[in-house]
């Protein structure tokens, strides 16, 4: 048997071989299947390695206050495709913060509260500039380098914000515009702080400090009225006892809430997970994307192989006349499609690499490689190739010998 | 000194003088209106050793009477016993393995596989007996050089001249080391020197205690067999012996001395276990 299976392996080569172009061709098709798929995942991998590295950063001692999304998957989906609902609605208020606080074990509380508001300075007006809305414990959590400046502090929290790098560019059209002010809503504030330029755009908090304008909540809220709290970031003491106070949390909250537990309380690598919706989104229209082209690569083999079976008929029949059973044609073909898939994996992982590499060149991704990976592109490609060479190989080893001999090129 | 590094061939669990039986042998094509019949009621009974030329006009059921000999095909309804076992009880998988190991083919258009040398050609019966490659090279070009085709190993079948062709084909039948030896029209192909060449080979081949049995139009060579048979319409219409039984070759002796020069006695014992 496994000798029959060697023959069959060098069978299946020469053929390859002497179709060359053909060949190549229908490894291309499983080719660009399998490196979509690597892309994918080196850059989700990528992603998600480089939220845990940032929290393995800010410590081990965190605990994140989530709302629950109200709203269906569908809903929420098609408001973030859109962008309508980029700030989703939120049930966490200013009580919860001050609540929070009182927590046994814990050092500090940072709410954090996105919005988009309009803000202008003598010359320049910025349509839809980011706001976060927190408080000074925000940098005890979340350390930002700060390029001049100090960030707020309980004493002046009232009128003074920090800034962007980016956003001073735009707003002031320099990048030290500390001490100036600016006008958010009427108000007028005075900037204390700019951030130093940030390379990572991709953090657990799901901000872009560089374009953000940073101030504290409660001067937030005394302009806008009731502020939209996405997430309150939580430090313990220890990082020993987070089950515990997380469930104090949990219960506080609750209670603050009469009873409602419409919001999530996580710790460690759970922080991680809805980093980013919109990615996730992205990345698995792509994956279906790859599917796809997955399955046109595939019934690219099939193709090929069914034309390789007509072609070779008359072979079939010789073969068959002269002891090979259907078992053995089957095996014949089976292998060579096998064949066929496995080494346009192996060209996919090669491109989607590359790929990858390339896209880290314009883009802060670096590609994550890992063997999981690897493992999952080498058995998708050994799939397919067994979904996509059994009917062909099925049909070689079902003909007549007679017929077959009779049959010519 | 044919295919020394092949195992012997083993003995048969019967030794049975009729090699071949056929009874009441029918085979039909399409029904009803569409009916016709390749073999009606046919009866023959061949021995070990014989030499058999079947003719007849075209389309009297000689070539599907090799097929169903062959094991290449079905008949319809009737009985065929080979080497005293009836063949419907006899699974797929393990026709195609008798394909391989007792049944040798050659055919008019020789059927060679265009794409392979004319080594692995010939090798071709043996990967399906499931020998490893470096016996299978070995035997087929022991098998080449009988036929003076040495030279040729490594030429594709385009690349030889008809005769040669039909050489290699006889090579590849023989192998194997089969007990029949089934021939449709062998020198159908070929001009008369190549012709006469391939009967002399085949000759050869039955002096050796082979069972062979060949269609042929050619009435010229019936001068080569042991028996011929005129077929008509899917039934014998003459059935002549120009030699008695008791003069077939014997097989036996000749074999056996093969056997006891062959090395290879573990893996015939191996392969008879198999059996």
């Amino acid at each position: 048997m496994s000798l029959l299976f060697r023959t069959h392996l060098s069978l299946a080569c020469a053929s390859i071989r002497e179709n060359r172009t053909r060949s190549f061709l229908t490894c291309l098709g499983i080719a660009i299947g399998i490196a979509s798929i690597i892309l994918i995942l080196s850059l989700t991998g990528s992603i998600s390695h480089l939220i845990s590295r940032e929290i393995k950063d800010v410590g081990a001692n965190l605990i994140v206050v989530r709302p629950s999304s109200t709203k269906d998957a569908v809903t929420s989906l098609v408001g973030e495709l859109t962008g309508t609902n980029s700030y989703q609605t939120s049930n966490l208020s200013l009580s919860d913060i001050q609540a929070l606080s009182q927590v046994p074990g814990v050092t500090a509380v940072a709410p954090i509260s996105l919005s988009a508001h309009t803000i202008t300075d003598e010359n320049n007006t910025i349509a839809s500039a980011t706001i976060l809305g927190t408080t000074p414990d925000f940098t005890a959590i979340n350390p930002l380098t700060l390029r001049y400046g100090s960030f707020i502090s309980n004493d002046n929290k009232s009128n003074s914000v920090v800034i962007g790098h980016m956003l001073s560019l735009l707003l002031f059209n320099t990048s030290n515009p500390v001490g100036r002010t600016l006008t958010f809503q009427g108000q007028r504030f005075i900037v204390i702080g700019v951030l130093e330029e940030i390379k990572d755009y991709i953090n657990f908090n799901n901000i872009d400090y560089d374009h953000a304008l940073i101030m504290d909540l409660e001067a937030l809220a005394a302009i806008t009225g009731d502020p939209q709290i996405q997430q309150i970031n939580v430090r313990t003491a220890t990082t020993g006892h987070l089950a515990t106070i997380a469930g104090d949390i949990k219960s506080v909250i609750t209670t603050n809430h009469s009873g409602d537990t419409n919001f999530t309380v996580s710790y460690g690598d759970a922080i991680t997970h809805p980093a980013s919706n919109l990615l996730n989104i992205i990345s698995g229209i792509l994956a279906i994307v790859a599917g796809i082209s997955l399955v046109v690569g595939g019934i690219g083999v099939m193709n090929i192989m069914l034309v390789s079976v007509a072609e070779r008929t008359h072979e079939i029949g010789i073969r068959k006349s002269v002891g090979a059973s259907s078992h053995a044609i089957l095996l014949q073909f089976m292998l060579e499609a096998l064949i066929l898939s496995m080494f346009g994996g192996f060209m996919g992982v090669v491109l989607g690499y590359i790929l990858a590499f390339l896209f880290s060149i314009i883009t802060p991704f670096t590609p994550y490689i890992s063997w999981q990976i690897l493992l999952v592109t080498f058995l998708t490609s050994i799939v397919v190739g067994i979904i996509f060479g059994t009917y062909p190989a099925l049909k070689a080893a079902s003909k007549n010998p007679i017929e077959s001999l009779k049959h010519y090129r | 000194m044919l295919i020394l590094s092949l195992p012997p061939k083993q003995p048969l669990i019967i030794m049975n003088e009729d090699i071949i039986k056929l009874t009441h042998l029918t085979k039909r094509y399409g029904y009803g209106d569409t009916e016709s019949f390749a073999l009606k009621d046919f009866n023959l009974t061949i021995k070990r050793g014989e030499f058999i030329m079947i003719m007849g006009p075209s389309g009297c059921g000689k070539t599907t009477l090799l097929n169903i000999i062959g094991l290449l095909d079905r008949a319809t309804s009737g009985e065929y016993l080979l080497n005293g076992e009836s063949v419907a009880n006899i699974s797929a998988r393990r026709q195609a393995r008798l394909r391989a190991k007792k049944i040798g083919f050659i055919f008019q258009n020789f059927n060679l596989i265009e794409d392979l040398p004319i080594l692995e050609n010939v090798a071709l019966p043996l990967v399906y007996v499931g020998y490893p490659r470096t016996v299978r090279l070995k035997s087929a070009s022991n098998a080449l050089s009988r036929f003076h085709l040495q030279e040729k190993e490594y030429y594709h079948p385009s690349q030889l001249s008809g005769g040669q062709q039909q050489r290699a084909a006889i090579a590849r039948a023989i192998v194997a080391d089969p007990e029949i030896i089934l021939a449709d029209e062998p020198t159908g192909n070929l001009d008369s020197r190549a012709s006469s060449i391939v009967m002399e080979e085949l000759k050869a081949i039955h002096a050796e205690g082979n069972t062979i049995i060949m269609v042929t139009h050619n009435p010229a060579l019936t001068t080569y067999a042991t028996r011929v048979i005129n077929m008509l319409d899917g039934s014998i219409a003459t059935d002549i012996k120009t030699v008695s039984d008791q003069n077939l070759p014997k097989s036996s002796t000749s074999k056996s001395k093969k056997r006891k020069k062959s090395p290879k006695t573990t893996k015939s014992a191996k392969t008879r276990r198999k059996k």
